[in-house]
């Protein structure tokens, strides 16, 4: 049965309604190499009994001709997003007994639309981090070379991707979690426009800048996944009540696009081999009839600064609640009130999230405010500015995901340098828009992948390019 | 940008996170760096720009005003190690 886990949703989804297999089998496949792959420590919480119950549930449905749209497909859930009376522990010892009492309106829908949740992928703790390192459940391991990083944050979701341990797996994306590791791996990952899907019930890092998305083979199946996870939702108020688009019709639809090169940050890439590959994707596009227009996006290079001056004061004051009274860890040593938030906090949290803490409290202290975290929102506007200045000439932006392929574990250790690692995904994130990676070359045997930025709410048009491109090539392809 | 043990200690206290010792001088120099990062803000002159606080404006929906028992206090509170009657406990803060 290990065949089933290499096809792609969109096969799976035909197999299972024209009866060639069950979902049994597909789920049950699935189990077995998520046991054999253990070691990739690509799950913190993995559901056997329930997966199998609920395959024999899709399969009646399925023989009764009730089939939702995503019946019986086996997914998993990073760690961030809460489902009711599971334990939700965002890849941190302050959660790691957390039991969430509800379930996040991402579960909600997929789960509403048959798919069944074989498991909870692990993540860096909070999502903070660029290579998976900083949970507290170890790292993951990139299933192409194991000695390398699979990206971070959503590196669970990622390497279970291309382990094959599950058809698709959610994720979420605050400066690049989503896209980077997508292409560290050698998969498709797109974070859709801020607000196209509820933040409901998905643990807080940084509220205006994160968003929940997709890892898939390729970008048929993201169409697919994406469109029975978007939608308005009344619990999140920063949800868009905008109609959900069909991205499954869209995605091979027969559409005209203009692709934006930033071509001075592309000049400046150090790395000859993120150029090339970039250079000959451009190509191959431009040949099949998309039109190639330079662009400027003269603010970018002030994006990272501004990041890690918003997200560490975002995450500073949504991480104030835990306190050690309500939920998530509680110290044991305490005499005082004050103690006990003190030690609760410094036990719970590990290092990297204390130092996003710091930065934050720093940036928003009496004294400072002005000069860091209003001053970061000044760029922000000029970033957005940018933007769509761009977008009024062409439909789509395309750049590198990641200035270099994956790197070795524990290899990084100035923070700064890691951060870099989202220096081309950040600005995506800082004004709304959304964004993929996809496979598009190789560097030293590890993928490389390209970004496609596009206009807000057109997640659409650039999984349409995206498709194009993985018709013309087989760079996203694996076994 | 110079962090200094004055500055490390409010920051440890305004965000209720012990630092120990042993790791302040790491953490100085994680922070300095990251800060020597984000003063590349400085190069732009942005004194008439407005600041953007969230990418997309007008999000803000409100709904209707209607009670909802979603989630139960019981539940909630199964969450807490100390709870007593409906009500969670803390170490004593009067005397």
């Amino acid at each position: 049965m290990s065949e089933l886990i290499n096809l792609s949703l969109t096969d799976q989804i035909l197999g299972l309604s024209d009866k060639s297999f069950s979902s049994k089998e597909i789920t049950g496949a699935y189990l077995n190499e998520i046991k054999k792959k253990k070691s990739l420590n690509c799950f913190i919480s993995v559901f056997e009994e329930e997966s199998e119950e609920k395959a024999l549930i899709a399969d009646k449905n399925i023989a009764k001709n009730k089939a939702r749209p995503l019946e019986g497909i086996p997914i998993a859930h990073k760690d961030i997003f809460c489902i009711k009376n599971k334990k939700t522990t965002c890849g941190s010892k302050m959660l790691s007994n957390f039991i969430s009492p509800y379930s996040s309106e991402v579960f909600s829908k997929l789960d509403t639309a048959g798919a069944i949740t074989i498991g909870k992928t692990n993540m860096d703790e909070f999502a903070m981090g660029s290579s998976n390192e900083t949970s507290f459940y170890g790292n993951v391991l990139n299933p192409i070379n194991e000695k390398l990083s699979p990206g971070g944050s959503s590196g669970g979701s990622a390497a279970a991707v291309r382990a094959n341990l599950c058809s698709f797996a959610t994720a979420t994306d605050t400066g690049g979690s989503i896209r980077q590791p997508a292409s560290f791996c050698g998969v498709t990952g797109i974070k859709p426009t801020y607000g196209r899907v509820s933040r409901w019930g998905m643990i807080a890092f940084a509220s205006s800048l994160d968003q929940a998305g997709i890892i898939a083979k390729n970008a048929k199946d993201a169409a697919i996944a994406l469109k029975y996870m978007s939608g308005f939702d009344q619990k999140d108020s920063t949800s868009l009540n905008e109609e959900v688009k069909d991205l499954q019709k869209e995605v091979d639809a027969d559409q005209e696009h203009i692709i934006g090169i930033p071509k001075e940050l592309i000049e400046k890439i150090k790395n000859d081999q993120v150029r090339d590959s970039f250079n000959n994707a451009i190509s191959i596009l431009e040949k099949d009839g998309a039109k190639i227009e330079e662009i400027n996006l003269p603010h970018i290079e002030y994006s990272l600064p501004a990041y890690y001056v918003i997200a560490p004061a975002e995450c500073s004051a949504n991480l104030a609640r835990y306190d050690g009274i309500r939920f998530g860890h509680r110290s044991e040593s305490v005499s005082s009130l004050e103690d006990l938030y003190v030690n609760s906090r410094t036990e719970g949290f590990g290092r990297e999230v204390k130092n996003r803490i710091f930065i934050g409290t720093f940036c928003l202290s009496a004294g400072y405010y002005d000069a860091f975290y209003n001053k970061a929102l000044k760029i922000r506007n000029l970033i957005k500015g940018d933007f769509d200045e761009a977008f009024k000439k062409v439909s789509s932006i395309a750049m590198p995901t990641c200035s270099n392929s994956s790197f070795e574990l524990g290899s990084i250790n100035d923070p700064v340098e890691m951060y870099e690692q989202d220096i081309y995904t950040i600005p995506a994130n800082l004004a709304g828009l959304p964004a993929l990676s996809i496979p598009s070359g190789t560097s030293d045997e590890m993928p490389i992948g390209l970004q496609l930025i596009g206009n807000y709410l057109e997640e659409g048009r650039i999984l349409n390019l995206a498709n194009k491109f993985q018709k013309l090539t087989n760079f996203h392809e694996f076994k | 940008m110079k962090i200094t043990e004055q500055d490390l200690k409010n920051i440890s206290l305004l965000s209720k996170i012990k630092i120990d010792e042993e790791t302040s001088d790491s953490l100085i120099k994680d922070l300095e760096s990251i800060l020597t990062m984000v003063n590349k803000m400085d190069e732009l002159d942005t004194s008439n720009i407005n600041p953007l606080t969230h990418p997309i404006e007008n999000t803000q929906t409100l709904r209707e005003d209607i009670e909802k028992k979603d989630i139960e206090r019981e539940k909630l509170q199964e969450l807490s190690k100390e709870k007593d009657s409906g009500f969670y406990l803390t170490p004593k803060v009067i005397e």
